[in-house]
């Protein structure tokens, strides 16, 4: 697999509207204490990549792919804002990271998944596959 | 902190962002469409999943991609005081997986996504652009935009 790390954990940050009944003021912090956390973590070597998502963007679905549909997706509290990829070793960090998120005091929500070293598409089914013969 | 020991942290951030610094992220949205799927089926998807893949990445397109563990937490409220076990939202919505694409245009993102293997069985792929702009300081530009206006 042509990836970056093999291992590790991803943050998703859910929700993209927990910042609209901020202040200007409590918006500036919010978006520097952001910044710095990502900044730290990066110093630290634990974040390996991690970006804001566009809010605008197409959803794909049916036999191929006919189905395209415009963003905002599913309820805009279930929205994903944005991504961390963590080289952490275990749950247990991921999850004390995900907790110095500074959206969480507004409202944002931080998912915690492990990464799998296999392929996104081929890895799932291939669970399935297991457990299906086992 | 001495200097030498700053630029090379700046360096490793900048290093860090530009992994992802544009393209776009593929979401694959994941609803155990496959438990419908007997053996074969399934042989057959893999096959095609792993060949679809393969050339993908041979295209250089691809900068990273990984299935995610089903399983995980959900960390809210302040301080991260509640932490919560997945799944997460309905199945239909978890995201069983993430392509981060080197693409130019956001219709050269979608084209891809349109030949994600398993959308015939109902798979569903979100194409997001990557940002370099926080949710949150774009929104306080447009508060001061608008206040801007308001006492022109």
């Amino acid at each position: 697999m042509n990836t970056q790390m093999k291992t590790g954990y991803m943050l998703l940050f859910v929700g993209t509207d927990w910042h609209k009944g901020l202040s200007p003021e409590e918006m500036q912090k919010v978006s520097e204490q952001w910044m710095a956390w990502f900044k730290r973590l990066t110093e630290q070597g634990k974040a390996v990549a991690g970006h804001p998502l566009e809010r605008d963007g197409k959803t794909v679905s049916g036999k191929n792919g006919r189905v395209v549909a415009d963003g905002p997706f599913a309820e805009s509290k279930e929205a994903i804002g944005g991504y961390f990829l963590l080289d952490v070793a275990t749950m247990d960090e991921a999850v004390a990271i995900a907790r110095e998120c500074p959206g969480l005091a507004y409202g944002a929500k931080v998912e915690v998944r492990a990464v799998r070293a296999e392929c996104p598409l081929a890895g799932e089914a291939e669970t399935q596959l297991t457990e299906a013969t086992a | 902190m001495g200097i030498q020991q700053a630029i090379t942290n700046e360096r490793k951030i900048m290093n860090a962002m530009k992994m992802s610094k544009d393209g776009y992220l593929l979401l694959l949205h994941t609803d155990e469409w496959w438990n419908g799927l007997g053996r074969e089926e399934l042989e057959k998807y893999v096959a095609q999943s792993q060949a679809w893949l393969e050339r993908l990445m041979a295209s250089g397109k691809v900068k990273g991609g990984q299935a995610l563990a089903r399983n995980g937490a959900m960390v809210s409220g302040q301080n991260g005081h509640s932490i919560t076990d997945g799944p997460f939202a309905e199945s239909k919505e978890v995201i069983g997986g993430y392509l981060l694409l080197d693409v130019e245009t956001f219709e050269e993102a979608v084209a891809i996504a349109k030949t994600v293997p398993g959308l015939a069985l109902g798979r569903k792929v979100e194409v997001r652009p990557l940002t370099n702009v926080c949710p949150a300081e774009a929104r306080l530009e447009e508060l001061k935009r608008e206040e801007e206006l308001a006492t022109a």
